[in-house]
């Protein structure tokens, strides 16, 4: 007879407010339906206010793993990215957002833990290890992150560079990445401004692009972060 | 009802006082004769840290009233059975694991309600459905591991632990709950104590290899002397105060109390893990904390059921 194979949760024997913070955080039930209340809320408020409007679903693979990256205009972007995908995908789906801002304070962390389902990602001292255990989440193959390779919310409405961290993430490897571009959250959200204007927004997906050719390198992870942001770029048309 | 109706819980609440007050006293006499390690005082002073929020958490809800009891233990199942679904990895079986939530929370209706028929009833319903849920998908592979984790989490922290819970429906249930806590617990802490002064023979080396066969009756008798004592109190003026039945139940807690001790010490040696989570400091998970208290409740609550029945006299069904 076989022995039992037991996966104890990611973070299992962590501290509750470490928990928070572990890029290998699972949500149980409590928080998976904390998630799916707060996209429903959302969702009802990014289409009744933002007249909110999705295009490209067809080119989102129909299972995880894959990465979504877009470019970062507001505080709007990762949940009109978690909104914007099917139901069933949700569950998967974690925003990586900047630890600095969603997880310094232990009340911010269980916020973003709990309802966004974000994972932290700290831009001072995020060590090459912080990448290496998300690489190997997303190649284990349970999860679907929403990243904006621009590393900040744009000031003047331009989009800046994608950086290279995206290319560590999957260079080399066969998980997908979308290209996705969001139109119309600069006007709304502006960073600076407090209060979002009713204007619209439109997300659009790109079909996805699998770099398992990219060399692991700090240039095949540039050659990536190029290619992608040219994706995001053609979108905006 | 006032709280303080009972001698016993007057008595019980002043000894846990008594007892929170001395233990630091007794580290610090311990430290000046050298008998205590700096690792070792400071691993003792997290778990007393940790014991003077337990106690009141514990004792408040049984001094305010029933449905607080219920609601304490109800909580306590489902932080438990979380605990070992995450420990298990069984929490990914989204569909499966929300059963056995429903079937906990079944359980906490039935004792809030004062419900025996159902109460009686939800463990063949649960396990139906756990069963039936665990086809939806159509994965036969791992079909029998699921559902038996199901079914285990299920018995253990439903159905078990859902004893204790019931007997807040017992018109003396508050000296009755604060006896079978307060021996519960000390019963741990004797068989440590026991353990250390003259336990030579490991008791399951393989499962737990800190316990020994001296710690394990060490605790059994003094545990059943100190349930004796106070539940001559507790049961007086029924037929359980009669010394056959009090030395009975004294051995019957200490027994399941050490052997809930084991089953969850085997469960974390399978899982190859040395607590099931980090939420008490100095104790670990929930789990690791109320682990005796698993097949106790069953035991006292049919023993006490057989021999004088538990809430006979007190409203049923009282939410319809």
């Amino acid at each position: 007879m076989r022995d039992w194979e037991y996966k104890p949760a990611g973070d299992a024997g962590l501290p509750p407010a470490d928990r928070m913070r572990s890029l290998r955080r699972e949500g149980g039930l409590p928080s998976v339906l904390a998630h799916e209340a707060w996209c429903a809320l959302t969702a009802g408020y990014l289409r009744g206010y933002h007249r909110f409007h999705v295009e490209g679903r067809e080119h989102l693979p129909a299972r995880p793993p894959f990465v979504v990256v877009a470019n970062h205009a507001s505080h709007l972007d990762a949940v009109a990215l978690a909104v914007g995908l099917p139901m069933r995908l949700r569950e998967w789906a974690f925003p990586i957002a900047a630890g600095d801002v969603f997880f310094e304070t232990k009340v911010n962390a269980a916020f973003a833990a709990i309802f966004l389902n974000a994972l932290p990602m700290w831009r001072k001292k995020c060590g090459s290890h912080a990448m290496e255990t998300l690489r190997e989440r997303l190649v284990a193959g349970e999860a679907i992150y929403l990243l904006f390779p621009e590393g900040t919310r744009t000031r003047t409405g331009a989009m800046a560079a994608f950086r290279a961290g995206i290319g560590m993430l999957v260079a080399g490897t066969h998980v997908p990445v979308v290209p996705a571009h969001l139109d119309g959250c600069f006007a709304a959200l502006p960073q600076g401004t407090k209060w979002p204007k009713p204007r619209k927004i439109t997300l659009r997906f790109g079909a996805p692009r699998v770099f398992a050719d990219a060399p692991d390198t700090r240039e095949g992870w540039k050659d990536v972060a190029k290619a992608l942001e040219a994706e995001v770029v053609r979108l905006r048309g | 009802m006032n709280a303080f109706a009972h001698p016993a819980t007057v008595g019980i609440c002043i000894f846990l006082a008594a007892l929170l007050a001395v233990t630091p006293v007794i580290f610090e006499i311990l430290q000046r004769c050298g008998r205590l390690t700096p690792a070792l005082r400071k691993e003792l002073n997290a778990r007393y840290f940790s014991w003077l929020v337990l106690v009141p958490l514990m004792v408040a809800p049984i001094l305010l009233g029933r449905l607080w009891t219920v609601a304490a233990l109800g909580l306590l199942s489902l932080f438990a059975y979380r605990e070992f679904a995450r420990a298990t990895g069984f929490f990914r079986h989204r569909a499966l694991s929300a059963t056995v939530v429903l079937g906990i929370a079944l359980m906490i209706f039935a004792m809030a309600d004062h419900w025996y028929g159902f109460f009686v009833a939800l463990p063949s319903l649960v396990v139906s459905a756990l069963v039936i849920v665990a086809i939806a998908g159509d994965e036969p592979k791992g079909y029998l591991q699921r559902v038996a984790l199901a079914v285990f989490a299920f018995a253990l922290f439903g159905v078990c632990l859902g004893h204790v819970g019931y007997l807040a429906n017992d018109g003396n249930f508050r000296p009755i709950l604060l006896l079978i806590l307060l021996c519960v617990e000390i019963n741990d802490v004797f068989a440590f104590c026991c353990g250390k002064l003259f336990g030579r023979r490991k008791l399951a080396p393989h499962t737990s290899p800190g316990k020994t066969w001296g710690g394990a009756l060490g605790a059994l008798v003094l545990t059943t002397a100190l349930f004796a004592a106070i539940g001559s109190s507790v049961f007086a003026g029924t037929v359980l105060a009669a010394p056959v039945h009090l030395l009975s139940m004294g051995v019957l807690l200490s027994f399941t109390g050490q052997l809930g001790d084991l089953v969850i010490s085997s469960v974390k040696r399978d899982l190859g893990i040395k607590d099931m989570a980090a939420t008490i400091p100095g104790h670990g998970g929930l789990l690791d904390r109320f682990d005796s208290l698993l097949f106790v409740g069953p035991a006292l609550f049919h023993y006490i059921g057989y021999f004088v029945g538990v809430g006979l006299d007190q409203p049923a069904r009282v939410f319809f």
